[in-house]
């Protein structure tokens, strides 16, 4: 008889939580530093001039979208279903890379438009927070890689669905600093 | 057992797209219930608190734990440290210029 992995019975998620606990801790640190520093544009350009909606909204369905199919993912996983979970992490690996794509070209925008992190006390903490983020995200999707090549390639043991059962709760937790971040960053920049 | 299906997955997806939508609704065309920024800006931030706790039932099964909840408990008194930090952080900052002003 194989042990059940859910969030409860199995140290190594708990361990994990606990991590993710204190990764909350950081992004609501620098939470605070930019909800302080978010009116200091130093006569550079606001929030304002610089987010377009319209690709915050994509970067969002793309995570919200993402974060479902992992959840799915699981559902297979626990009933062994290899194929189905393989092609659930390739569409959440997919939506992943395009949210990163967006990102960094936004990155680059602004870049580009001489509103780097050096510009202002406001894009400083903007890069921070939403960089920080960015590179959850990159580590996630390398984690997927290696999560995809398993569940490919060898037999699923309990080990194996608790690693991945950790991934999957790191995705969630992404999804859910990003909510807060295109609340508070980018949506109350419009108002 | 609520891992294992997909009909609370699927639930949690459809209310995080509706709460995402109506946020970016009420952001994107602010005439459509003529509210003022401030009410606006409260009412995305319960759509975000509403969105974190849709999540954290559909998503991260973190409610549907048996006792003692441990995983639970850190979340809760993790929240409990990020308010702090960040409320506090509000309160002293607006308040920095106005204390630090020549009797």
């Amino acid at each position: 008889m194989e042990k059940e992995v859910t969030i409860e019975s199995d140290i190594k998620v708990f361990g994990f939580w606990v991590y993710l606990m204190t990764d909350l801790v950081i992004f609501g640190v620098l939470f605070a530093i930019f909800i302080v520093l978010r009116n200091n544009t130093f006569n550079g350009p606001s929030g304002k001039d610089l987010f377009h909606l319209s690709s915050v909204l994509a970067e969002t369905l793309f995570l919200l979208t993402s974060s479902f199919t992992c959840a799915l993912a699981t559902v297979f996983l626990y009933r062994k279903k290899r194929q189905a979970t393989l092609l659930l992490y390739a569409i959440t690996f997919l939506f992943g890379i395009g949210f990163l794509f967006i990102e960094i070209s936004e990155f680059l925008d602004f870049i580009h438009q001489n509103a780097g992190p050096s510009r202002s006390a406001f894009l400083s903490s903007f890069f921070a927070l939403v960089g920080t983020h960015g590179f959850h995200v990159a580590c996630g999707l390398l984690w997927m890689v290696v999560a995809m090549w398993r569940i490919a390639f060898y037999e699923l043991k309990t080990p194996d669905v608790s690693r991945i059962f950790r991934l999957a709760l790191f995705w969630h937790f992404l999804d859910l600093v990003w909510v807060f971040i295109f609340t508070i960053v980018y949506g109350m920049s419009f108002l | 057992m609520k891992e294992k299906t997909i009909l609370p997955r699927v639930i949690g997806y459809l209310a995080s797209l509706l709460l995402t939508l109506s946020t970016f609704a009420l952001i994107g065309l602010p005439d459509l219930l003529r509210l003022d920024n401030q009410k606006i800006t409260y009412l995305i931030l319960v759509f975000a608190v509403l969105q974190c706790g849709v999540q954290s039932i559909f998503f991260l099964n973190l409610w549907s734990e048996k006792k003692p909840r441990w995983n639970l408990f850190v979340f809760g008194s993790t929240i409990s440290i990020i308010l702090i930090i960040i409320l506090f952080s509000i309160w002293i900052m607006d308040h920095l210029n106005y204390n630090m002003m020549p009797r």
